[in-house]
């Protein structure tokens, strides 16, 4: 004891070492054949809004959680190992629970440590919301108007989560002319309706519509992002606009199965 | 090369002080038998206890703050918010800089993320680094039994002990920065049972718990600690930060009766090479950064030898580097 350690010592580290780097360049190249297989574009699981690009999400995002418990109606959720190396990374299942916009404040972003979840773009487009009311009102803004609201709207457009498109019209009701007539969502989940300030049970309301335009009616975004078009002979379908920012909500609430409407991820489309 | 063993070897590259003689051990000083005088001073569970119900604690407290919604340790522990400050997983944070510098990303990590680092390197500096690993990491908590099975499992069977050169880590250490930087992805985060089954116990247990369960499995029935001890880079980036730390175990000499119990119990026995009678080179030494602050050697030593102390500054290996020169230089001049 004591002396200086004795060859043996340096052997066994040099071993130890060379089974190191076997391993660790296994592990790499493991992580570098299933980086393909791992990007959106394959496993198509929408990300939460305001995500910066894939290429960097994969090692931007730490894996913690804080975005799945910001989330007040719960749309969040870590994928596992089935979604390759983007395991433990956040999603949204539209089907389940989309998305509606109703924290406000983009919480999810906010609220992102590392950045993978990007603040910045929806609070530069909330700043500029609200530069644009003052030139528009002249420095003064009336009591009647409510900035925050304008604001929040001008984050809602910036989230490019991806783009609704219609799967097959031939699934949609509106596209032969029936109406829908019962609860609102199969399951339970949450929904706060534009306009209105409190969150839905979507399966404990009941609705009745001639022409089935549940998409359309509970778009957070409204009608710069979804239309119902009438196409002849009592026949409609939902036409997708530009102002699309893909969060789900119309095909969450789309009554038909399998869905008539579902969103694209914004890596899938490009 | 040999400077790289004499910086992880420390204090033990020195001359050893010559031996104690008999009349000199404490039991011998009472006038009592070896046997007798361990019956006089039983063993205690104190910091064992206080530890595990440290570590359920805080596991259960961010179990607890998700599922009632309580707000007061919200995340993971790849990266969490206690009580709104945020504190980041050092390895995570570390692979995170080594790619994001390389990308160009480095510019939008937040300011929490930042304050997260350092928050957390700050507060192990305190406490003394590997303190994680015993006091907060779930997954030694199931090693720590995993440990307990293994070596009753080879008792029973009469089999050697298979040990690897624990030095390995560090290459893992490099190795995984290494990989991060070359593929762009958080690869040690993929394999990681710290954040696996942090997630796991908050979020529920998904397809890659399985991995968790298999580590165990192999430290049971084949190498003893293999992934706390050979590969786990974050308790290696806490050892740096234990190294500097001003708390660690200290050791007093004239105390002990080399019986070398606490090196049967300690998790990692390595770091108490000193307790062997003859081997000490200093009348006071402290635990190198690979300590875990585990306490289960002050329970269990008889004489109070060992106790959680301040260190010196000359005793921790960066500052070493000169105390050691001096040192030998004095050894030197007595002959």
């Amino acid at each position: 004891m004591g002396g200086k350690p004795t060859t043996t010592n340096r052997r066994q580290f040099l071993k130890a070492t060379a089974t190191a780097i076997v391993s660790l360049t296994v592990v790499g190249s493991a992580a570098y054949y299933l980086r393909d297989k791992s990007s959106v574009q394959k496993t198509g699981i929408l990300r939460p809004p305001g995500s910066v690009d894939e290429e960097d999400f994969l090692y931007a995002c730490i894996k913690c959680g804080l975005c799945v418990q910001i989330c007040p109606v719960h749309a969040i959720k870590l994928a596992d190992w089935d979604a390759f190396l983007s395991y433990g990374t956040p999603y949204i299942d539209a089907n389940v629970q989309a998305c509606d916009f109703s924290c406000d404040a983009i919480q999810c972003a906010e609220t992102c440590p590392t950045g993978a979840i990007d603040f910045q773009i929806f609070r530069r487009a909330g700043d500029r919301a609200y530069e644009q009311l003052l030139k528009q009102y002249g420095g003064q803004i009336p009591p009647d108007v409510n900035p925050f609201e304008i604001q929040i709207m001008a984050m809602r457009r910036v989230a490019n989560m991806g783009k609704a498109v219609i799967t097959d019209p031939q699934q949609c009701l509106a596209y032969h002319g029936k109406g829908y007539s019962g609860p609102l969502g199969k399951h339970h989940a949450l929904l706060r309706p534009p306009g209105s300030k409190e969150r839905i049970d979507i399966a404990e309301v009941h609705v009745e519509r001639e022409i089935c335009d549940l998409c359309v009616a509970y778009c957070p975004l409204g009608s710069e992002a979804i239309e119902l078009k009438e196409i002849g002979n009592g026949k409609y379908l939902p036409e997708i606009k530009d102002g699309c920012v893909g969060c789900g909500v119309c095909q969450m609430l789309c009554p038909t199965d399998p869905k008539a409407i579902v969103v694209e991820p914004r890596e899938k489309l490009a | 090369m040999s400077f790289i063993f004499d910086w992880l070897t420390g204090d033990k590259s020195l001359k050893p002080l010559p031996p104690k003689k008999k009349e000199d051990l404490p039991y011998v000083k009472e006038g009592l038998k070896f046997n007798e005088w361990k019956e006089k001073n039983p063993n205690t569970h104190k910091w064992r206890n206080r530890r595990w119900a440290f570590l359920i604690f805080i596991n259960l407290l961010f179990i607890v703050s998700y599922h009632m919604g309580l707000g007061i340790l919200e995340g993971s522990l790849s990266g969490s918010r206690l009580l709104g400050i945020y504190l980041m997983d050092p390895y995570n944070s570390s692979q995170e800089l080594v790619i994001s510098s390389k990308t160009g990303f480095i510019s939008h990590l937040t300011t929490n993320f930042w304050i997260g680092f350092f928050v957390i390197l700050s507060f192990y500096w305190l406490v003394g680094g590997r303190a994680f690993c015993s006091w907060v990491c779930p997954y030694h908590f199931f090693a720590e039994w995993g440990e307990k099975v293994h070596d009753y499992i080879l008792k029973k069977r009469k089999i050697r002990e298979k040990t690897y050169d624990i030095t390995v880590k560090y290459v893992f250490w490099i190795g995984f920065l290494v990989v991060a930087f070359l593929t762009q992805q958080l690869v040690f985060e993929d394999l990681n049972p710290v954040g696996i089954l942090s997630r796991s116990l908050i979020y529920g247990p998904g397809l890659a718990t399985i991995w968790v369960a298999l580590l165990l499995a192999y430290e049971i029935f084949g190498i003893k600690r293999f992934w706390c001890r050979y590969v786990c880079p974050i308790g290696v980036t806490y050892s740096f930060v234990g190294d500097l730390s001003p708390l660690s175990v200290k050791f007093e000499l004239d105390k002990c009766a080399h019986c070398r119990d606490c090196q049967d119990v300690c998790l990692v026995p390595h770091e108490l090479w000193f307790v062997k009678k003859g081997a000490a080179t200093r009348e006071v030494h402290f635990t190198g950064g690979d300590c875990t602050k585990c306490g289960l050697c002050i329970d269990v030593c008889y004489s109070g030898a060992l106790s959680f102390g301040l260190k010196d500054w000359t005793t921790n290996r960066w500052g070493y580097k000169i105390a050691t020169k001096m040192l030998k230089g004095k050894q030197a001049e007595q002959g």
